[in-house]
């Protein structure tokens, strides 16, 4: 049996050849006899794969516009001449269309013989199964190739060595028939412009610019390798493993955008082995795309690195001992309730993380509730977006982002503030940056000259380079000047505002304006005022955020500000619109909503509310604490103090990710237990008694809500590595602590998540699996969910315009710590680096470096690649430099991805007055060429500020 | 001299309603205490209140006063 004649394999998605026409009106057509009614604007090609019928194609992908040059295609039109392509025409009310035809099949016969005649015969890609050049020769029946065939890979016309520099792909361009579904993706899908064709005729070839793929401007997004309709552009890992049997559709455990991938699997059980990870076209978020992380960097899930078996020891001095799951989990519950009856029902809690389910944070929480009896239950979010949930639950009544992503595509105007969405949000960069090609503007307000202040087809109207540390002066001035000038909405701040006598007396006061405030925002008047106008003259102005709003002493605040901003001039309730944050990890809107903070049952309801309080004491038949419990920074502060004694982790790494790691490590070390639930042995690890074993993405069943409340199925593609499932494990401790808590499967959790909690009353796996995603509010089973919120009606009746003083950080520059450190994410590391330094992403980014202005370097006599001492008031540390005209003067700038190197050892206990999220964003340091020399000065780099006073 | 948790936080609170007549900024500083400390930070800081603690805003020391005035929270933490 020849490989044509063995049956497939695999059975990827439907690929329509074109994309989906959204259109009011539809026509009726009929294509080989079979009638389909399709939207106005629809392709023939899209319309006879809809009805079943397949239409050779090559150039054509669903995911990209009709190109027209493959002319593989063809058909007949009853009534008119020629054979036009299929992809190129649009469907029209009463054509009939016939696709099988003596003349097109004779024509397509022809142009594949011209395509084997330049492709090889060993092409590996055609006999794995895995390039469709084969596959459609048969198709279309070219059984012979009258100009001749290349034998092999070496005679082909264009072909150039092997390029195997991406650690994730080749390209041979001896398989590539140059249709530009490359190019076209990585300039119209992933918005790069990183490929190009170059030469003409049998010469020509795709191109990373001149160079290979490691070294050209490719981002690794995957976007050309989904698009390749041939072997030439390959996953690595096909070649390792072949090619996949099955495929689970799950979502991404990376950042906020929470993508929908389809996990393509071969073997079963413990056997299985992921063959890669490839976007889903009904993925709501990622609608297709993906980005180098997501796609590529899933290797850490089977990492040598992992530890499947429970462990504990006496002392953090001692070895690690393996035990049984029941032995760990009767120490840990043995501990805890040593602790609570020597100190204290409150000496003990947990922390949830925003790496895991909905559904294992819920129980987490309810653990700590029910279990433990207080509420000394907080997470990850209080380090990023705690002043997003504050912000917007005082202006707009929820703690959540007001749109969908697919909002963008309305905007006319954008103003992206303390985000730096191509390295952080990718994928929904790639979305923004396609509005902003159509002609929408934007403003950058940001400290750095981030890649979107101008790359290709995309230039910023204003960057705005604020000052760290004066965000609400800068929101306040762009504000005042709308209000001062009349531009703001007055129909819609009398109409859905409140306290707005207040509030615009407050604003329109000259202390308020971009001349006064020019001495904290550095930013010159002329310009804040023109940004201003074109914000409040836009049709559709949208505000886009991330860290660099929220993790401030003001973080808070300036949310609020924000929200004023967008009530002032009307941008809330509709598309295009809106108040926009852009999450860090992939559940912290989640585990936010799902009662991980210390004041907030599930459903942001504050524990002092005694209806909701008994909902949940009649369900868990225990009486629950009314008071607030500690927040992450407090029970630090209370385990110095001895009143906070053990600690239950669930997939967090404070001792990396925290401020001023020597006071984190300092307070680990004074609690007689702490429990670490990851699937590392972590730098907090170090100061951990129980290790529990986590599972990775790849093992849950459950949910994660993306940064626009997207409700989407976690799906198992193994069976749990460690024996048990994550909300097992939690239960079982509950257990053994004396509380009886129980389910016989994920979705039961969900269950009890929708009968509690209103917004979330609609949602169900069942429901999940039927309709794909639901953005919340879901109030019942008839909704679909919510992807714009306050339409009509905010969630707490009236928008609140609350008066934000600017009240500038306590933080600031000094003789002795003269720059100011600002910190942040790189595109191929992710938050504590725990996932992607266990991957091939290192070939990125191996060590974090320190961004420091040429200005800023050459007074200390620092070029790029020198080890520096970056120190602050607190700690030190040692870095290698890279001097960059991103940076402006009197600011450096790094990331926190890798321990050795622990940006958090400079900063500092400073946080948000509301919220206590640490102030990330402003930390005064100094930065000196480093007396010691070579990789031995960063691997000892961190010493605490008392070597450095 | 290195100052208590509760004082650093309790003062930040204090800075941002400086600008709001003393008693309404210190009946709002006690509000958002309540809605989102742990008792054991307000009984802390009711101690460093007691101690005389001359780092605390004097905003801060009103509000802590207040504390105790707020047996019930209908309406957790609202802004003014």
């Amino acid at each position: 049996m020849s490989l044509l004649e063995q049956p497939s394999i695999w059975d990827p998605e439907v690929d329509f050849g074109t994309p989906a026409v959204v259109a009011d009106a539809s026509v009726s057509v009929t294509i080989d006899g079979r009638q389909v009614d399709v939207p106005v604007g629809t392709s023939v090609l899209r319309a006879a794969t809809e009805a079943g019928v397949t239409i050779p194609k090559l150039c054509a992908t669903d995911s990209l516009k009709a190109f027209g040059s493959c002319r593989m295609c063809l058909v007949e039109v009853d009534g008119a001449k020629g054979v036009p392509a299929s992809c190129t025409t649009p469907c029209a009310d009463g054509m009939v269309v016939s696709t099988q035809t003596e003349t097109v099949r004779e024509l397509r016969r022809n142009v594949m013989e011209l395509y084997l005649s330049d492709h090889p015969e060993d092409c590996d890609g055609c006999a794995r199964g895995n390039c469709e050049i084969q596959a459609l020769a048969a198709t279309v029946g070219s059984a012979e190739v009258r100009y001749g065939r290349p034998e092999s890979r070496e005679q082909v016309a264009h072909a150039h060595p092997v390029d195997e520099s991406n650690p994730y792909f080749s390209f041979d361009s001896s398989s590539c028939i140059v249709c530009s579904r490359c190019v076209r993706a990585c300039s119209d899908i992933q918005g790069t412009f990183a490929l190009t064709v170059e030469g003409r005729g049998f010469d020509s070839r795709i191109s990373a610019g001149g160079s290979d793929f490691l070294s050209s401007e490719c981002v690794s997004c995957g976007a050309c390798v989904q698009a390749c309709p041939t072997s030439a552009l390959q996953e690595r890992s096909i070649v390792q493993l072949g090619m996949p049997t099955r495929s689970v559709e799950t979502t991404c455990a990376y950042c906020g955008v929470g993508c929908s991938f389809r996990a393509e699997v071969s073997g079963e059980g413990q056997d299985a082995q992921v063959v890669r990870m490839t976007p889903s076209k009904n993925g709501g978020a990622n609608e297709g795309h993906s980005c180098v992380k997501g796609r590529f960097a899933y290797g850490y899930a089977s990492h040598q690195d992992r530890q499947l078996s429970p462990m504990v020891r006496d002392s953090i001095d001692d070895e690690w001992r393996p035990v049984s799951w029941d032995d760990a989990i009767a120490t840990v519950a043995a501990g805890f309730k040593a602790i609570q009856a020597e100190h204290g029902v409150g000496a003990i809690g947990g922390i949830s993380s925003s790496r895991c389910t909905n559904e294992e944070v819920y129980v987490v929480q309810k653990m700590v509730r029910a279990a433990f009896g207080n509420n000394n239950i907080d997470t990850c979010a209080r380090v990023c977006h705690s002043p997003t949930g504050y912000g917007l639950k005082q202006t707009f009544g929820t703690s959540a982002g007001t749109q969908d992503f697919r909002s963008v595509e309305q905007a006319d105007v954008i103003l992206l503030i303390g985000a730096n969405p191509t390295d952080a949000h990718p994928v929904f960069a790639s979305r923004m940056k396609r509005r902003l090609r159509e002609g929408a503007r934007l403003i950058v307000a940001d400290p750095r000259r981030i890649a979107l202040v101008r790359s290709p087809h995309v230039e910023a109207s204003y960057h705005l380079p604020i000052l760290p540390g004066s965000n609400v002066a800068f929101v306040n001035a762009m504000t005042h000047v709308i209000v001062s000038e009349g531009l703001h909405d007055e129909e819609f701040v009398r109409e859905r505002c409140e306290d707005a006598d207040d509030y615009l007396a407050f604003i329109a006061d000259p202390s308020n304006s971009p001349e006064a405030m020019a001495g904290a925002t550095g930013v010159d008047p002329d310009q804040l005022r023109e940004a201003a106008r074109l914000f409040a003259h836009a049709g559709n102005a949208a505000i886009y955020y991330g860290l660099g709003v929220t993790e401030h002493s003001q973080g808070s605040t300036m949310v609020m500000g924000m929200a004023n901003l967008a009530m002032v001039t009307g941008n809330i309730g509709r598309s295009g619109v809106g108040v926009n944050p852009l999450r860090g990890q992939n559940n912290v809107q989640g585990s936010c909503d799902m009662g991980s903070f210390p004041h907030e049952f599930p459903g942001y309801r504050h524990v002092s509310e005694a209806g909701v309080r008994g909902i949940y004491e009649q369900l868990w038949g225990k009486t629950l604490d009314a008071e607030p419990g500690l927040r992450i920074p407090n029970m630090f502060d209370s385990a110095l103090a001895g009143t906070f004694r053990g600690l239950y982790i669930q997939g967090e790494d404070i001792a990396q990710s925290d401020p001023n790691t020597q006071h984190v490590e300092a307070a680990l070390r004074a609690m007689d237990l702490v429990v670490v639930q990851d699937l590392f042995l972590n730098e907090t690890a170090r100061f951990a008694h129980v290790f529990l074993p986590g599972t990775s993405f790849l093992e849950k069943d459950g949910t994660f809500t993306n940064a626009e409340r997207r409700i989407n199925r976690v799906r198992p593609v193994f069976d749990s590595k460690v024996g048990m499932d994550e909300w097992e494990i939690t239960c079982a401790i509950g257990r053994a602590m004396g509380y009886d808590m129980s389910y016989a499967a994920a979705s039961e959790i969900m269950d009890e998540i929708a009968a509690t909690t209103p917004t979330f009353a609609g949602v169900s796996f069942a429901r999940l699996d039927e309709v794909g995603s639901m953005q919340w509010p879901v109030f019942d089973n008839d909704s679909v969910g919510t992807p714009i919120m306050h339409i009509g009606e905010f969630v707490r009746g009236k928008g609140r315009l609350i008066e934000t003083v600017f009240v500038p950080t306590t933080e600031r520059s000094t003789r002795k710590f003269p720059l100011i450190l600002t910190t942040g994410r790189i595109l191929s590391q992710y938050n504590v680096g725990a996932q992607t330094r266990r991957t091939a992403n290192n070939t990125w980014h191996p060590e974090d470096v320190l961004e420091i202005h040429p200005a800023d370097a050459e007074v200390r006599g620092i070029s790029t690649g020198d080890l520096v001492d970056l120190s602050s008031r607190v700690g030190s540390t040692t870095l290698r430099a890279q001097v960059s005209e991103r940076m402006p003067a009197g600011v450096v700038y790094t990331t926190f991805h890798h321990p050795v190197t622990g940006a958090n050892v400079v900063t500092t206990e400073n946080s948000d007055w509301a919220t206590n999220c640490p102030e990330y964003k402003v930390t005064a340091v100094q930065v000196g060429v480093a007396n010691a020399r070579g990789d031995e000065a960063v691997a000892e780099a961190r010493e605490p500020a008392e070597t450095h006073a | 001299m290195k100052i208590a948790a509760e004082a650093r936080m309790g003062n930040d609170i204090a800075r941002q309603f400086a600008h709001l007549p003393p008693a309404q900024a210190a009946e709002v500083i006690a509000r958002h205490i309540e809605t989102f400390w742990d008792p054991r930070m307000r009984r802390e800081l009711e101690a460093l209140v007691a101690e005389g603690d001359d780092s605390l805003d004097p905003l801060l020391v009103d509000a802590a006063g207040r504390l105790a005035a707020h047996a019930s929270r209908s309406e957790p933490d609202a802004l003014p």
